[in-house]
This record gives structure tokens, sequence and C-alpha cells, in this order.
């Protein structure tokens, strides 16, 4: 499959709000992204012409934001929509290896749909995970540094070298992951490779406190993925640093390169769909 | 009861009364007025009367209602409108492209305006902090967009009581400072957040002046494509009024009345009523579908319902076209039964717009509000001739004259100018040793006024959108120091930048109107300047007192007067503003607080400047000429020493400065460059270093000494606020360079010394005046808000 094929859902309701970046991003790396309203998947569009089915496209990706204000629990309201209109077509969607992916609020309303972790099966009953609120009880607007964990599972990551470390930032108030069940958990997720993001300092240590560890997370992990490495969620933002302009110390090293350390994770999600289908 | 005597049912079920004017004497006008609520003055009463008897009858309440919002000080600005237009209106630039709407609009480049806006939301602060705060942001945001544009940033200056006023200073019906600063941030945050508009600048100031009365200003900008710039007028006769958004509630009924009186201790209790509550999962699919509608060409006409609610938008935007219109109130969606008319008339419930179009575009657009979930319904329609009309069940409720509805009062009032010495004074002890300075500079860093404002801006969310390419902190990105100014990239096509600062510094203006607005807004420009920015706009929120008063008035014309003349001298004009006078309480009024919100456009934002230090080895040269203007500086606060001198502005000077210095940054010839504020060069150096984690070694001796001049204090030249001032990094090799473009724009400057090493060393010839590790001044620096916060819990 060539890029310019590569169809991207980008989807929307009211309170999403990165949507526009994300787009952005796709569409500069020359694939075709669409913004989709949950909606649209639900056929209660106004014009039946704007009705969409997820088989559409190749790949679905869910922006950051506050999706119908997160006045209960961050994303739990998206992902109920989305469970209850569309969740046979989202399985189906996984299973068949197609990606999807969720920054921040998407990642949120993906363990709200129990399609991440994910172990137990494609989309659990209920979530096996929740993104608690920060230990510092606030909403954090900060840059964090990223050490690339996964050993070659998931998709999203395969231009990032393993224990590179990037700059992408966070912007969020719940963005604590503590998986249900713990004493299992957390080891099965670090031996089945389903961790791709963990939180370090600027020595790439995991030790690190808050402010390098924004939210008080447990190992530190800011992004994880499914099993079979297609489903993937972080809180921080890479479509927020496509650009070396938009980290916040551009004008200190003055570098020719004009790509930013999340521009990355696109490019390699894009590679896999051109290879794999 | 006078209202019960003098007015007269309609009939049946319509709950509306005519309010017999025509037989009220002058107190009972004025009684009238004061138990309705709204707010009008005697000769405004009588005006009323008089008018309605040259129609031949009597007001409905609706119709009242309506004039007591129309012509309020927050609505018509019948106090502060003859001095505007004096010094400052209509000084335009050719790139200005309308200055008299709900937002200033400008030109960026060929095809793009930017769309720029400044409103107060004081009142609604004061009595509910965390609402007043959140729907202040969403009045500015409706602004913005009612224009075409989409917002990319908003900014917002706000003004406190001290945090750690003992509870017994605070005043009988007030809440204490920490709980308004606490409310107002987590209102910018939790609204500004949603909606997914970033909040990259602002200011937070201190004052005693501000407990009983806060003052939150709120900013925000947007971007157009020239062709999408949309008024706030109708097209025409038959064309139909869709109310979109919120439903219209019993919130915020008279909240522009109440905003243009005194605050009381009881006003807590009795106008809770006057604040609005936000919705922003409202307003964010709102946004999408005005911008929709309206790239699409279906909307003739749009603008927000803010203070003056249906009232004023569906008669202003009428008249503004030169047309009438009927509405028809049952089509209203209301939140809750039993409201009578006038309520439904004059409340200001937020997330609501109304767009004008032609029949034909009706099902377009009330489909494209379908698609977003947000309720829109055809409510009214435009009708030859200037009269307002609306319905009630359908019995006509109200039938005004907009010429009269629209001509509010304009008043001359009394001033009384103060009169302010210029006489230049230093500190009255002797000039101090090195414990003492380095103790000043430390006290300095961590002044609530000064220090680190990451505490608030880190909830906030400025990087949404991925275009705040300089963002409230600069350096290193986990111990950052302050930004002079956030610049935004709003197009993707394009490197030219927008950047956007706020200033206003209250400690001046208090001791001296008029040097401390030019002051304020030329630091406002020097922000701009320091990134890499030429001034282009200015959009003003003049807060002060009652303007009854003919001393807070004569504050009011000086500020005014300040505005003028920097608005001729440097050619940037006044594209937008907004007044909000009556900030005062029982015990006293807010000091004047012209707060600026000026823009800058950066050509290319790859060359973009920082305060942060950058290598070892540079120079620091200072860039302009100290004075011994102490007055209002945070040193001699700090110290309790009197002087009136404020720092003033030498028009030519500054000037000179601003344009060598935009040079010297448009061609690499600096590193890094800050604007000397607050603390004065010693707070600035010591930001510098902070930011970029590197020391400083430099030496004052070279400065303020000149022959003939009489020798200056070492604690003038370390915590002077004179204006026009800089510091630059700059590397060896272009010392030549930056020393030529400065003598060739007349200004003066010092080559102090050289960044290195991890502590900043200011000496004058051998002796060493302050000599400080740079993690305390970062330490001391970076958590000045706790410990103000956690030192008086």
């Amino acid at each position: 499959m060539k890029v310019s094929d590569i169809r991207v859902a980008v989807l929307r309701m009211e309170g999403i709000n990165c949507e526009q970046e994300t787009y952005d991003a796709f569409e500069r790396l020359g694939a075709r992204p669409e913004f989709v309203h949950i909606k649209q998947l639900e056929k209660r569009w106004p014009d039946s012409g704007g009705y969409r089915d997820l088989e559409e496209y190749d790949i679905l990706m869910l922006p950051g934001g506050f999706s119908a204000g997160d006045y209960i629990r961050a994303g739990a309201i998206f992902a109920s929509r989305i469970k209850s209109s569309v969740g046979k077509d989202l399985v189906r969607f996984i299973e068949e290896g197609k990606p999807v992916g969720g920054f921040c609020n998407g990642f949120q309303i993906m363990v709200e749909l129990g399609v991440l972790p994910g172990y137990s099966s494609t989309m659990s009953d209920r979530p096996e995970a929740v993104l608690h609120a920060n230990d510092s009880g606030n909403f954090e607007c900060r840059p964090a540094l990223l050490k690339m964990v996964n050993r070659g599972s998931c998709v999203w990551t395969s231009r990032i070298e393993k224990d590179e470390v990037r700059l992408i930032p966070v912007a969020h108030a719940e963005g604590n992951l503590i998986l249900d069940d713990p004493d299992r958990a957390y080891a099965r997720l670090f031996d089945s490779d389903m961790v791709v993001f963990r939180y370090c300092d600027t020595e790439g240590d995991f030790e690190a406190p808050y402010p390098y560890n924004p939210n008080g997370s447990r190992f530190n992990i800011a992004g994880i993925c499914n099993d079979t490495g297609n489903v993937f969620g972080m809180m921080p933002h890479p479509e927020r640093v496509f650009d070396r302009i938009a980290h916040p110390d551009w004008y200190r090293k003055r570098i020719s390169r004009d790509e930013g350390d999340g521009r990355a994770v696109f490019e390699s999600v894009l590679d896999h769909v051109v290879k794999r289908f | 009861m006078v209202i019960a005597d003098l007015t007269s049912d309609i009939g049946l079920d319509v709950p509306v009364r005519r309010i017999m004017l025509s037989r009220c004497t002058d107190e009972e006008l004025e009684r009238m007025s004061r138990q309705m609520g709204i707010g009008l003055s005697l000769d405004e009463m009588k005006r009323v009367r008089d008018h309605f008897s040259s129609e031949g009858r009597d007001p409905m309440d609706v119709e009242l209602e309506a004039l007591g919002q129309a012509w309020s000080e927050h609505c018509c600005y019948k106090s502060s409108k003859y001095y505007m237009r004096k010094h400052f209106f209509g000084m335009g630039a050719p790139y200005v492209i309308s200055s008299n709407e709900d937002a200033g609009v400008v030109e960026f480049d060929d095809e793009h305006a930017y769309v720029v806006g400044l409103e107060s939301h004081n009142h609604p602060s004061a009595i509910g902090p965390y609402g007043g705060a959140a729907t202040g942001v969403g009045g500015i945001i409706r602004d913005i967009f009612c224009m075409g544009a989409q917002p990319v940033a908003t900014v917002d200056p706000l003004f406190f009581g001290p945090l750690d006023l003992p509870q017994d200073s605070v005043p009988e019906g007030v809440r204490h400072p920490r709980s308004i600063f606490h409310g107002v941030v987590a209102g910018i945050r939790d609204y500004g957040n949603r909606i997914g508009i970033p909040t990259v600048a602002g200011m937070i100031q201190f004052h005693e002046g501000y407990t009983g009365n806060p003052l939150v200003n709120v900013g925000a900008i947007g971007i157009a494509r020239k062709e999408h710039i949309i008024h706030s007028r109708v097209g025409g006769p038959g064309e139909i009024y869709i109310l979109a958004g919120g439903r219209t509630g019993r919130d915020g009924i008279h909240g522009v009345t109440f905003a243009s009186a005194d605050l009381s201790s009881s006003s807590e209790d009795k106008d809770r009523g006057s604040v609005q509550l936000g919705d922003p999962i409202t307003k964010e699919p709102l946004i999408h579908a005005c911008l929709e509608a309206n790239e699409k060409g279906l909307l003739r006409g749009m603008k927000d319902l803010g203070g003056g609610g249906l009232s004023c938008v569906s008669g202003e935007m009428a008249l503004a076209g030169g047309c009438g219109a009927v509405i028809d109130m049952d089509r209203i969606p209301i939140k809750e039964d039993g409201m009578a008319p006038w309520e439904i008339w004059v409340s200001e419930s937020q997330e609501r717009m109304m767009v004008s179009v032609l029949p034909e575009k009706v099902q377009d657009v009330l489909g494209i509000f379908e698609k977003w979930d947000v309720l829109a319904r055809v409510v009214g329609r435009i009708e030859e001739g200037r009269r307002i009309k609306a319905l009630w069940k359908g019995v006509p409720v109200l039938d005004l004259d907009l010429d009269f509805f629209t001509a509010g009062p304009e008043y001359c009032r009394i001033v009384e100018a103060r009169v302010v010495s210029r006489e230049m004074k230093e500190a009255s002890f002797p000039d101090p040793d090195r414990p003492s300075l380095e103790k000043a500079l430390l006290s300095l860093m961590s002044d609530p006024n000064i220090c680190s404002r990451e505490a608030v801006f880190r909830t906030y969310d400025h990087e949404v959108r991925a275009r705040t390419v300089i963002k409230p902190a600069v350096g290193r990105p986990f111990s950052p120091g302050p930004s002079d100014a956030s610049v935004i990239k709003p197009l993707s096509g394009s490197n030219k930048g927008l950047a956007l600062a706020s200033d206003v510094d209250p400690f001046f203006c208090e001791i001296d109107p008029y040097n401390g607005t030019m002051a304020s807004l030329e630091e406002s420009f020097r922000n701009l300047v320091c990134v890499g920015a030429r001034p282009h706009s200015i959009t003003d929120c003049l807060n002060f007192g009652n303007p009854e008063r003919p001393d807070r008035m004569g504050d009011f014309a000086r500020s005014c007067e300040a505005i003028g003349e920097m608005v001729r001298y440097f050619k940037v004009p006044v594209v937008s503003g907004n007044v909000s006078l009556y900030n005062e309480t029982e015990t006293g009024n807010v000091p004047p607080t012209p707060t600026f919100f000026t823009v800058g456009i950066v050509p290319d934002v790859n060359l973009c400047m920082t305060s942060d230090l950058k290598e070892e080895s540079n120079l620091l040269y200072l860039i302009g000429m100290t004075k011994k203007e102490m007055g209002g500086s945070a040193y001699f606060r700090q110290l309790k020493e009197e002087c009136s001198c404020v720092p003033s502005v030498d028009l030519e000077m500054s000037k000179g400065a601003m344009e060598a210095m935009l040079e010297l940054i448009g061609s690499h010839l600096v590193v890094s460059a800050h604007d000397l504020s607050e603390g004065g060069m010693a707070a600035a150096i010591a930001e510098m270093c902070i930011g970029g984690g590197l020391g400083a070694e430099v030496s004052i001796s070279r400065i303020g000494r000149f022959a003939g001049l009489e020798e200056m204090r070492r604690d003038t030249i370390l915590f002077s606020e004179s204006c026009s001032r800089y510091m630059v990094e700059v590397r060896l090799p272009n010392a030549g360079k930056v020393e030529d473009c400065l003598s060739r724009h007349h200004v003066p400057y010092v080559k102090m010394g050289t960044v290195g090493g991890r502590r900043l060393r200011i000496l004058d010839e051998d002796e060493i005046l302050i000599d400080v590790g740079i993690d305390i001044l970062d330490e001391k620096w970076r958590n000045g808000l706790r410990y103000v916060l956690e030192g008086s819990q």
C-alpha cells in the first residue's frame, strides 16, 4: 500500500480538541486523514452522505482533549459511545491488525474501552486499568523525557531506537496509569513487551521523580500497547512536537534538523501500514 | 411599593407590566431605577420618560430593562468615551481593518488577518471567582470567533490582594485573596483547557488595593482568512435570525448593571445571580459550527451574546445593518419555565451566538449546528425600519426606536488631576554593603510580584494546537527562566509569528498615572522586542475606580493622555479595548490599572530570541540609561522607602533602543535578550542566569557615572526600574558590530562583563557587591509563590 492511499480516521466528539494537529501530522506525511465525528459512525449524521464505517479506514486515531468534558472519568463517555455503537467493528478492526492509536484523552478512552492493556481479550468487558489523577493533584502542562523501551512488538515506534530518549510534552490532570491486579499485571506488561515509553530524567534514569514523572505513574510508564502491538496509547502528545520549533528549547541547540521528537511515531505507523497491507 | 402603584398589567397571562413613568415624581423615578436594579440616573430616567411621552405611551418593563442594560457604563462607555476619543481613538494605521467591533481586526499578511480582544470580568470574579473567570475566558473567545476567526491563544492578566494578607485585614463580606486567586486560576484552567485554546501568556500582580476588588482581564487572539471576516451586522430586511448554543436562563441577569456600580459588602449575597455559568463543552462545538457555517459563506452577520444579552445583540446587529428586527421570544430555548419576558430579554447566559442568514440558507445553517449537536433555532427576522420588537405569546412586549436605544448618554465627568513631584530620590539609608545587597536581591527574586509563575501556567494548557513556539518559560526545559513574551505561529504554511505580551505596573500607575501608564505600555513593547517582534497593535483594558469621583476620573484622563502620547509617537494603533470602572469597594478603589495586551509581528519564528543565557564567555551588555527613578520600584516597596518619581519614558531614546534591538536580533548579533523591569538590572541578569543554568560576572563601575552627573548609589544602579533598558548576550566576535549598531541609533550602552561559571557575581571596581550561586537564585525565584502560599497556611 502507498502512503497516499492510507486512510486515517481522526475520531472526534465534543470536547476533543487536539484533532487538528493530529490530522496535520498524518497529512504532512502524505497520508489521507479525515475527521470523523462519532455521530457519523453511529449513523446519526443529519445527512446520510456523511455516514461512515470503521472498515473504510486503515488507521484509527483517538486525539487528545476533554471528550464530553471528562466530568465523569476521563474518556468514560466517549468510550461508552464507541463501545455501544461500533464496539464490534472496532474489535474486527483491531483483530485485522489495523493500528489504533490514542494520545492523552485518546489513551484514556482506550483504557476505558478495554482495548488497552487488552491482555485477556481484544476488548475487555470492563476496564483493566485506570488513568488516575496525577500525584500532584494538578493539571500538568510540561515537557517530559520518554525512553523507548519496547523490544519490537509495537508498530507505532519502529522508527525509534530502543533506549532512545525523546522529549514529548504532557498536558493532563489524569495520567497516572494504575493496572488492575498490580502484582501480576505489571510483570505481564513487561514480559509481553507491552510497555512502550517510560518517563526518565536527563540522564535517562527511571528513578526520576516529579516533574520528570509528571503524574506518579508506577514504573514511570507513559505509553503501552496491546500484545499484538497494533493498539497503542500514551499520555504525552507526540503531535505537539512534530516540528523542532515546538520543542521548549529549540533555540538553545540551533540545529538544521527541523524534525521534532514526535514525528517518528507517525512515520512508524505509516511505515507499518505500507509494509503490511 | 412604588412599582406596584405605577405599573399596570398588560392583561391575561402576560407577566409584563407597563411602568407609568409619566406619573412619576423625580424621587419616584430614582426609586424605580433602584428597585428594578437597572442603574439609571435621574437624568437618564427623565430622558427615557420624555422619549416614551413623545411616542404617546409609557414603557413596558422589558423596554426599561433593555435601556438600563444598553445605557450602562459597561455597555455604552458613557464616562470613558470622551477621553478615549480625545486622546487615542481613530489613530489608525494602514493595516487596521476594523477597530470598532467586538474585537480588533488587523492585517497579518496579504491573505490573513488577526483578531484581538481584551475584556474585564472583574465584578463577577469578586463574587464567584471560579465561574467569573471561566465565563470571562468564554466571553472573549466568542468575541474572536464571532468575527469569523479561529481563536489561537488566550492571555490572562490577573490582579489580586496579597496572598498572605492576615485574615483580620480582610474586610467584611470579602473573600480572602488566596481563595479568589485559587478560584480564578482554576476557572481559567478548567474552561481554557477544555475548549482547546492555549493560554499562553498573562501576568499576575498582587497589591493591597485589589483585596476587595480583584481584576480578571482576559484577552484572546484569533486568525482568519481576510475574506472570512464577518461583521456584527445584518445584511438586510428579510434575513432570519438564528440563535445558537446554550439555553437562556436566570444566570447573569443584571450582569452589566452590577459591573457598573461599586462592590459592597453585601454583593456576595445580593449579586450572585448576576454571575453567569459557563459550559466549555457547549462552547467547543459551537466554535466549530459557527466557523464552518461562516467559511461556507452561509452567514450574513454574526455576533456573540455577552454583556447585554439578546437585547443588545438583536438590536445592535440590526441597526448596524440599517434595519430593525422582530424577535419571537417563545422560540428562545430557556433553561427553566416561568421566566418573565424581561428576564429572557436581558439574561447574559453564556455560550450563545446570533447569526443572520438569508431565508434560503436557513436549513443549511441549522444542519451544521445539528451536526455538532448544538441547539439552534430561528428566533426572528430582519425588517425595514430602525425598531427592535419582541413578541411574547404573540403579544408585543417591546417596540423600541433603535436610534434612541443605542444612543446612550455620554458624560464629560469632572476631573481632578493629581500633582506628582518628579523629584528623584535615592534610598534614605547609607549605601548598603554586600550582605544587605545579596539579601535584597534574594528577597526580590522571591517577591510574589517577581517570582516564577510556573505554579500557575503549568496548570494551563499552553501548547494545545501545537503552535506555541515561544512558551511562557524559556531555557533549560526542566529549570526554565521567564519568557518576555510568547510567540504563536498561527499558520501552518508560513513562518510568520504573533508575539503576545501583557503588561501594566499598578505600583507606578498608583503614584503617577501618566508616567506609570507610559512605562507600562513601553514595557509591553520591550517584552515583544525581546523575542524579536515589532510592536504592531495595542488592545487595552482600562480598570479604574468610580468615574463619578473626580480624583478617579482624573487618573483615568491622565492615563488616556499617556496612551495617546505613546500611540502617536510609535504609530502603533489601539485596535480594541474595554473599560472597567467602578472597581471599588467601601474600603477604597483599585490602583489605576491600564492593562495592555500588545501584539507584535515576528517576520520568521526561526529568528525568535529568548532570555536564557546561552554559552560561557559571551559578553553581557546593558542597553539604555539607568536613572534615579525609584518610585514604585520593588526595591523601595520592600524597604518601605518613599519616592514619587516613577520611571518615565524618553520617547526618542525608547524608539532608538527598540530599533537597535530589532536590528541586533534580526541579524543574529545577540544570542539572548531580556528587558529590565521589576527588580531592575540585578533581577534581570539573575533571571537570565536561571533560564540558562549559567553564571555571570559583571561590573557596574561604568553605569550612571558620566562626567557632570551626580554619582548614583549602587543600590540604585542595581535595582532601578528605569524604562527603555535591555540586557543582551553577545558572542565575542560580534562585539564591534553590536556597539556600532547601538551607536548608530544613539543608544547608550555599557559592556558589563561575561557569562560563565555557576554564580552571579556583581562587582563595583574591585569590590564584590553580590556573589550568589545560581541554584540559590533559582530556588528563591522558582518557589516564591509557594513560599507565600504555604507560609501563610
